[in-house]
């Protein structure tokens, strides 16, 4: 069964005060950037004491200002970063969606791109040749898919990477604010292709500030505050409560 | 310590496990570099027989035996060290995005840039061959012997990247003094100057330059069908030291690495 479980998680590091040569530029940071939460002196609290409960057919969105600890806490889900403390526990094939553009050779054609994505998520060749009209097909590109991939717009990018990353129907499926990309009819061909994931019993964590998105997706929210949980329940409810005056 | 190592070995072996990954990277990096040139890849081979070309016509003053050889056999081995050093130097931090975005092993980069190195040496040595035929070298057993350096400078080099690269991570500088330091290793190195003529300083690089010994265990096999016994002891010293070295650095900085890019 798809499960996924946090316990009383924390990432704690330190900036990187790389050794250098050169004078220290006093207008920028000494590191980090992407992650946020408490700092004491050059040390980092992105996240702390973040516990949840995810099982098959939960869509959990995770909200939260900028520097709250979104992409640290999906980072971390995905095992790019290891925790400073507490545990992760994934039952369920997990594939990742935080850079569309991560991965694609701008002057390989988007069918070669397919089997480059499909090799760098540790598919099988022989799978990946198998998906490979699916992905086509889902991604809508038609003869593009021959083209170089530098040629395609931001909505193509987006399209044929959500095909390939859901085409091998991973069970928890981490996405970061990206899904907004693409046309109308295409966000609601992904909206049905998510439905069909969790109805698979997968299970969708998808950080973003577009609360409209999340309302549509999501069972469950997860706001982060400074990189502690404000808020961990059923999404009608936060959408309620933030609604009231 | 032992933690450490052993979380770099298994690393490497994902990485290993991997090679469909690494294999295709590699091969389309060498095709980027290339794809909008009308020679394509062909370049390296030009590219190597100017630069060997060059030193033949220029250094060559009659009095050292099978010359163009020696300068064809030690720059094959030279261009793919230095390559190694200087790529290696930059590799984390210009594979950020990769880091930062998925759960690759980091010898997934170390091993795709060796490929790419093999595969633009691969160019680099039908250059070499095309001098050792046109100046009558033949191939005899002693060559033989000249496989088992080329392994063990195959060996050598992902090791040596790996440091490169966490150094490279730690302390950007280094990317800047080893690019120096690399311009200075072609005259530093016996690559093109042989040590029987060597005096002073150049002397002195000839015995305590490392790198001399990886290229000497190729070269003189072809140059004169022997087994350097000195030769080989110090590259395979020299190969160990690189690797464990390696280890203890990937296994300190391997989860670090992503905070520090």
């Amino acid at each position: 069964m798809t499960s996924l479980r946090a316990h009383d998680l924390r990432l704690v590091y330190k900036l990187p005060r790389k050794l250098s040569l050169a004078l220290r530029d006093r207008r920028v940071a000494d590191g980090g950037s992407s992650v946020g939460g408490r700092t004491a002196g050059n040390t980092v609290v992105a996240l702390d004491g973040v516990s949840f409960d995810l099982e098959a057919g939960d869509r959990l969105g995770l909200v939260g200002t900028n520097g709250a600890g979104k992409t640290s806490l999906l980072k971390l889900l995905y095992g790019i970063f290891e925790p400073s403390g507490g545990r992760i526990e994934r039952s369920g094939r997990v594939d990742a969606l935080f850079n569309i553009q991560l991965g694609f050779r701008p002057e390989a054609t988007g069918r070669r791109n397919i089997v480059l994505r499909g090799l760098i998520n540790g598919w099988p060749r022989a799978e990946i040749d198998r998906r490979m009209d699916e992905i086509i097909a889902f991604s809508e590109l038609g003869d593009f898919i021959d083209a170089p991939f530098k040629s395609y717009s931001q909505g193509m990018a987006a399209r044929l990477a959500f095909a390939i990353a859901t085409s091998f129907e991973p069970e928890i499926l981490l996405m970061d604010e990206w899904i907004g990309a693409g046309d109308p009819a295409f966000q609601e061909r992904a909206r049905q292709r998510m439905e069909e994931l969790v109805a698979q019993a997968g299970i969708i964590v998808l950080a973003s500030h577009q609360h409209s998105l999340l309302k549509r997706t999501c069972n469950k929210i997860l706001e982060l505050e400074s990189g502690t949980i404000k808020y961990f329940g059923p999404s009608a409810a936060y959408f309620e409560a933030q609604s009231k005056p | 310590m032992i933690n450490a190592i052993s979380g770099a070995v298994a690393d490497i072996r994902k990485g290993l496990g991997m090679s469909g990954v690494w294999v295709a990277l590699a091969h389309e990096d060498v095709g980027d570099a290339h794809r909008r040139t009308l020679l394509g890849p062909a370049w390296l081979l030009i590219n190597y027989l100017l630069f060997a070309g060059t030193f033949v016509v220029i250094f060559d003053d009659g009095r050292t035996p099978g010359f163009p050889a020696y300068v064809a056999v030690g720059l094959l081995v030279w261009l793919f060290i230095s390559d190694g050093v200087s790529q290696g130097i930059v590799l984390f931090q210009r594979e950020q995005s990769f880091i930062q975005g998925t759960v690759l092993p980091l010898s997934i980069y170390i091993l795709r840039m060796t490929m790419q190195l093999v595969i633009r040496a691969g160019y680099a040595l039908a250059g070499c061959a095309m001098i050792l035929l046109f100046f009558h070298v033949m191939p005899s057993v002693g060559w033989l012997w000249s496989i088992l350096g080329v392994m063990i400078v195959l060996v050598m080099m992902p090791g040596l990247m790996i440091i490169c690269a966490v150094a490279g991570t730690v302390f950007p500088d280094l990317q800047f003094i080893v690019g120096n330091l690399i311009r200075l290793g072609v005259f530093l190195t016996p690559v093109f100057w042989v040590p029987a003529t060597a005096v002073g300083l150049h002397k002195i690089f000839y015995h305590w330059n490392p790198f001399t010994y990886f290229l000497e265990v190729v070269r003189i096999p072809i140059m004169y069908g022997i087994f350097p016994e000195r030769a080989f002891v110090i590259a395979i010293a020299a190969t160990a030291v690189t690797w464990l070295t390696a280890l203890m650095l990937l296994g300190i900085y391997r989860k670090k690495i992503v905070f520090l890019l």
